[in-house]
Formats: structure tokens, C-alpha cells, sequence
């Protein structure tokens, strides 16, 4: 009776034991089957979110998102189509004050060329000469022809030399600041990654630091005869745990973050310290430039043509004529170079304007756009810091289950075996 | 005392079938995969993107004459287009011999290590085999290299090519309607942060943007993929494949299934 008792404990603990061998072969399928072939899956992004680095990933997605809303946001008063009719005000205003320019300078020859026929008129009449009127008017169309022409063609080549210097310093000054800003760029970008790898770094070793301490409550947790209190205490030690790593993760993200907005304040203080330094110098030689060819044309208009002096004059009435024409050319070079002073001031107030205009929403949305590059840089680094690791883990799974084959991006599965939720446990499991 | 051992006999036999792997079809070993981003310093490639871009600055210089001279927005765009058509031309003609002698090498390595799949290396994370280096070489060599006369062999992998179904009025109301709500979202969230005084204030509209858009993405997006993922799933298994994986990742082999899921979200 006894024999056939113990015989029965015998055999009900071998089917204890089918029956748990049964369950595990439920849990861990035939990878072999025809339904799996050796074949796994894996959905990343799922297994992505459970990994120790993934509140730092979050981190850098609130920070693009943050720079995005800023540029989408409606402070900035100008849309595209604002910004073009501006721009389209401001070139049609350059172009009037151009317009106004020249025409004040044709009245300026008309009227100096009148009064000059005039003078010379009575200078000849006085002298004695027939028809003195006639032949002053034929000197004075002559030279006025002459002086119109030189000085037409004089302000049209001022206003085209002006124009390439001007646009020449400007591709020079946008060269200037593009190279500052890439430069500044990656001294942020390097100095971004290194605290990035140094948070990266601490998380990690963190949680492998009190992997073995979790484990030990998790696992005395998980019994059934645990006290209340004593459980309560144990889940208030993982609880601690827990702060304790995040307490100190916070801190070292918030040092990295001051030290970094910090370091960045410097560079861009330094970059802009650069750009402005190299703009006022590109400003100096352009200013130099324009200067330099505003008194070469001055000169020219100044050294213009004299009216010509008929050749039966006697020389004391022709050098009296060449004297008045020389006073009248002075005059009206003084007045044209104060047209042209005050059209350059008119042309550089707009084309400042102009320069704002433009300048201030493509600075504001290329230190945006620098910005999101930097932050999806410090993304795609930390991202495939995460997915390596992820796949370390992932290898050993597939090893130890005799996979053949796994694969991270599947777009539907009829078959296969799904690995996802245990690389999550097992992700979890190494930092809790 | 016979009868007391049928259920041991019994129970150890319920253990056999548990611990032995009844092998019933054969395990996929012969998927092979390549490194795409090795071809990119390949000289052929490097050379092509040379004389693009050197047709790029000079259609740039064109394209700005021909701008200046546009009166009206429908100008621009009409000129704007044209610009765009002869770039994206001249890059057929400059890339296309380049990538058609790459799938030409890549189907005579997998035809002679016996591959029946090459799939891109970044979704395989464990397995298979890399034939990057052997692509290469053949690449790199002067030989000619002919199509294959047979078709690859059968394998449980399919494919899909996803943009195929963003026409499909699902597709098109369900994004509609996601573009809507993230330019909502932007001038909301835009506005409270144009008003955020402290760092942590900021960092938290932003953390509320983000999870406004992914719970928005849950909602509208997720039920037309997973939609579109059940109809490809059950395709696949009627048709005796196991996994279907995106069109851009497959490089030789495999099944097309994208007409078919097509025709079943179309019904």
C-alpha cells in the first residue's frame, strides 16, 4: 500500500513536471516549426521606449519641438508674402530716389548751361561781338551737349560701379558669416556631444549599478508570504533607489546644461564679435572704394568741358569766357556732388532696410534651423547608442532560442517569432 | 505495480515532444544582406555626383537669370518646376547606369552563394549572410555584368511598397486630417510658449506638444497602418510568406505583394 502510494507520488510529480515542461513549451515555441523557419522579429521603436537612455531621446525631442514652435510661433510679424511686398516697396523706392537723382542732375546741366550762355552772352556783347547771343548759344549747345553727355554717362557708371561693389561686398559679407556660423556650429555640436556621451555614460552606470540590489527586492517582492509593512519598506528602498539615480542624473544634466548654455553664450558672443569685426572691414574697403570712385567722377565732372570760345575772339574776351565757364562748372560740380551725397544717403537708408528686412528673418530662421541640425545630430548619436545596445541583447536572445535570422523592420508578419516583448523584459530587467 | 508505471510511462512521454524541436520545414540560412553606404565612395559614384553638382551651379546661375526675369508667381513656379525636371533628369541619366549595374551585381553574388533573399544590412539585427564585400569587388571590376536568365528562389520573405496605399482615401483623410491638427497645435503651443518665462516651463509645453501629437498620431494614423499592416498580414499568409518587409529594404528575391494588398483595401 505504501509502495504503490510512493509510486503514485512518483509518477504525479513526473506529470508535475510534463505538465511544467508542457507550459515552458507553450512560452518558448518551436522556432523550427513551419510557421517560424528560424525566423524573429523585432518592432525597435517599441523596445526603444524601454530603454535607460530613451528619457534623455524624449529630452532631445521636447528640445527640437521647442525650437520648431518658437519658429512657428506668432511672434514673427512677417509671412513670406509680407516679406516680398516689403522688399518689392523698398526696390521700387531705390529705384525712384535713382530716378530723382538723374533727373536733378539734367535740370542742374540745364539750368548751369543757361546761366553760363548768359554770362558769356554779355561777356561777348561787352567785347563788342555781332550777334553776340548766337554765337554764345552755339558754344553753349555745343558744350552743354558735350558736358550733358559726359555726365549722364559719369552718373550711369557711378550707379553701376556702385551697385557690383555693393553687391560684391555683400556675397563677400554672407561668405563671412556662413563660415563664423559653421565653425561656432560644430565647436557647439562637439561640446553637445561630449556631455551627451557623459550623461549617457552616468545612466548607464547607474542602473548597473543597483541592477544586482533591484533584483534582490524584486525578487523578495515578488513572494507571497511577505509582510505588509516589510513589503511596503522594500518597495520604499526601490522607490529611493530610483530618486536617488534620478536626483543624480538631473543633476548632471542640469550642470551640462548651464555649462553648455554658458559655453554657448561665449561662442556665439565670440562669433558675433568675429562677424561684426570682418563685416565693419568689409564696410571700410567698400566705403573706401565708393569714396575713392564718387571723387574720381566729381573730378571729371568738375574738369568737364568749357564752352568752346569761337576762334575770332581775341584772347583777353576768350579767357574771360573760359574763367566765367570754370566758375559756373565749379558751382554745378559742388551742387551735383551734393545730389549725389544725398542720393547715396537715400540709397543706403533703404538698402539698410532692405538688408533688415531680409536679413533678420533668414539670421532668425538659419540659428533655427542650425539649432534642430545640432539637436537631430545629438539625437541620431544617442539613438544609435540605444539601438546597439538594443541589438547586443537581441543576439544573445537569438542565440539562446537557436534563431537563424532576426529582423528590426517588418512591415506586417503572418509567421515569425515575435521577440519584442522579451527584449523588453530583458532590457528592463538590466536596470531595474 | 504495472499499473502504476503507465502514468510515469505516460508523463515521460508527455515530456518528449516539449524539449525536442520537431524540425517540419526548413529554416530560412540562405538570406543574405549588403551595406548600401558602402557603394557611396565607390569612384563611379563619386564621379557621377561630381558632374551633378557641377550641373547644378551652372543650372543655378541659369535659374536665377530666368527668376529675375518672372513677373507673376505662377512664372516662378512654372520656371521652378521646369529647373527641377531637367536636375532630377540629369540625375536619372547620370545615376541610372550606376544603380542598374549595382542590382545586376548584387543578384549574380546572391545567384552564386546561392541567396534566395538580399535585403538591406539596417533592419537585420541578428543572422544571415553579408555579401557587401563581394558586390563590391564585382562592382569595382571591369567585367560586364549580365542579368541572371532564371528567377531568385522561393522564400517566406514578401514585400510591400507602402507609399502605394497613401492615395487610398483612408490614407489621404487620416494624414488631412493629422496636418490640420499638427498646424493647430503649432500656433496653441506656439503661443504659450511665446508667453513661458522659465526654462522648465518651456521644456514642458514642449513635452505637452509632443505627446498632443503622438496621441493624436495614435488615434488617426495608427488604425489606417495597422489596417493596412492586417490586410498585408493576411495576404502573406495565404500566399505561404511569413514576413513582409518594406519594398526600399529588399534588394533581391522575396514576393511582391503590394498590388494585392491594393486591391484588398480598395474593396
Amino acid at each position: 500500500m505504501s509502495r504503490m502510494h510512493s509510486a503514485s507520488k512518483v509518477a504525479a510529480l513526473i506529470a508535475c513536471c510534463a505538465a511544467a515542461a508542457s507550459v515552458m513549451g507553450c512560452t518558448t515555441p518551436n522556432v523550427h516549426s513551419s510557421q517560424i523557419r528560424g525566423i524573429a522579429y523585432v518592432k525597435l521603436d517599441d523596445v526603444v521606449k524601454h530603454d535607460p537612455l530613451y528619457s534623455q531621446l524624449a529630452n532631445i525631442d521636447d528640445a527640437i519641438a521647442m525650437v520648431e514652435l518658437v519658429g512657428a510661433s506668432p511672434r514673427i510679424p512677417r509671412s513670406a508674402a509680407e516679406i516680398a511686398r516689403e522688399s518689392a516697396q523698398l526696390r521700387s523706392e531705390i529705384a525712384s530716389a535713382q530716378a530723382r537723382t538723374q533727373h536733378i542732375i539734367r535740370q542742374k546741366q540745364q539750368a548751369y548751361a543757361a546761366r553760363t550762355q548768359a554770362a558769356v552772352t554779355a561777356a561777348l556783347t561787352a567785347a563788342g561781338v555781332k550777334n553776340a547771343a548766337n554765337v554764345a548759344a552755339a558754344m553753349g549747345i555745343t558744350s552743354s551737349q558735350q558736358q550733358q553727355q559726359a555726365e549722364l554717362q559719369a552718373g550711369r557708371d557711378l550707379m553701376a560701379y556702385r551697385a557690383g561693389v555693393v553687391q560684391q561686398s555683400n556675397a563677400a559679407a554672407e561668405n563671412v558669416v556662413r563660415q563664423l556660423q559653421a565653425e561656432a556650429a560644430q565647436r557647439l555640436q562637439a561640446k553637445a556631444q561630449a556631455e551627451q556621451q557623459a550623461e549617457s555614460n552616468l545612466a548607464l552606470r547607474l542602473s548597473q549599478q543597483d541592477a544586482s540590489q533591484r533584483l534582490a527586492i524584486q525578487t523578495r517582492l515578488s513572494m507571497l508570504a511577505l509582510g505588509q509593512s516589510e513589503r511596503r519598506q522594500l518597495q520604499a528602498q526601490l522607490s529611493q533607489m530610483q530618486q536617488r539615480e534620478n536626483a543624480l542624473l538631473n543633476a548632471q544634466r542640469a550642470a551640462d546644461q548651464r555649462e553648455y548654455a554658458a559655453y554657448r553664450a561665449q561662442v556665439m558672443a565670440q562669433t558675433n564679435a568675429a562677424i561684426h569685426a570682418q563685416l565693419a572691414n568689409l564696410q571700410t574697403q567698400t566705403q573706401a572704394k565708393l569714396v575713392g570712385r564718387r571723387n574720381a567722377v566729381i573730378q571729371q565732372l568738375r574738369g568737364g568741358v568749357p564752352p568752346m570760345p569761337a576762334a575770332s575772339i581775341s584772347p583777353a574776351t576768350r579767357a574771360q569766357i573760359t574763367h566765367i565757364a570754370d566758375q559756373f562748372q565749379q558751382q554745378y560740380s559742388h551742387d551735383v556732388q551734393d545730389v549725389i551725397a544725398q542720393y547715396e544717403q537715400t540709397y543706403a537708408a533703404l538698402e539698410a532696410q532692405y538688408a533688415t528686412l531680409h536679413g533678420a528673418d533668414a539670421a532668425a530662421s538659419s540659428a533655427a534651423a542650425q539649432e534642430v541640425a545640432l539637436l537631430q545630430q545629438r539625437r541620431q548619436t544617442l539613438y544609435d547608442q540605444i539601438v546597439n545596445h538594443i541589438r547586443g541583447e537581441a543576439e544573445r536572445l537569438a542565440k539562446a532560442k537557436g534563431l537563424d535570422v532576426v529582423f528590426s523592420g517588418v512591415t506586417a508578419a503572418a509567421g515569425g517569432y515575435n521577440m519584442t516583448n522579451e527584449l523588453i523584459t530583458d532590457i528592463e530587467s538590466e536596470h531595474e | 505495480m504495472k499499473k502504476h508505471l503507465i502514468p510515469i510511462i505516460m508523463a515521460a512521454a508527455a515530456l518528449v515532444p516539449a524539449c525536442a524541436p520537431a524540425s517540419t520545414a526548413t529554416d530560412l540560412t540562405d538570406l543574405g544582406y549588403v551595406d548600401q553606404s558602402a557603394f557611396a565612395s565607390l569612384p563611379m559614384f563619386n564621379s557621377a555626383r561630381q558632374q551633378l553638382a557641377s550641373f547644378q551651379s551652372s543650372l543655378n546661375g541659369q535659374y536665377n537669370a530666368a527668376i529675375r526675369g518672372a513677373h507673376t508667381a505662377s512664372d516662378r513656379q512654372r520656371i521652378y518646376n521646369d529647373f527641377q525636371n531637367r536636375y532630377a533628369n540629369e540625375q536619372r541619366v547620370l545615376f541610372g547606369p550606376l544603380f542598374e549595374r549595382v542590382n545586376l551585381a548584387i543578384a549574380s553574388v546572391a545567384s552564386t552563394r546561392k541567396l534566395s533573399v538580399v535585403v538591406d544590412k539596417r533592419i537585420i539585427i541578428y543572422g544571415g549572410q553579408d555579401v557587401t564585400k563581394d558586390v563590391v569587388r564585382l562592382l569595382q571590376s571591369n567585367q560586364t555584368i549580365l542579368p541572371l536568365g532564371t528567377a531568385p528562389p522561393p522564400s517566406p520573405i514578401g514585400y510591400v511598397d507602402p507609399s502605394a496605399f497613401q492615395n487610398s482615401p483612408q490614407a489621404k483623410a487620416a494624414n488631412d486630417q493629422m496636418n490640420t491638427f499638427v498646424q493647430q497645435q503649432q500656433r496653441i503651443y506656439g503661443a504659450q510658449l511665446a508667453h513661458a518665462k522659465t526654462d522648465a516651463q518651456k521644456q514642458q509645453i514642449a513635452a505637452a506638444y509632443n505627446k498632443a501629437i503622438a496621441d493624436e498620431q495614435a488615434k488617426v494614423l495608427k488604425p489606417v497602418v495597422d489596417h493596412e499592416q492586417d490586410v498585408a498580414a493576411s495576404i502573406a499568409r495565404r500566399r505561404g510568406l511569413l514576413l513582409i518587409i518594406d519594398h526600399a529594404d529588399i534588394l533581391y528575391g522575396a514576393t511582391d505583394i503590394t498590388a494585392d494588398v491594393q486591391n484588398a483595401l480598395s474593396k
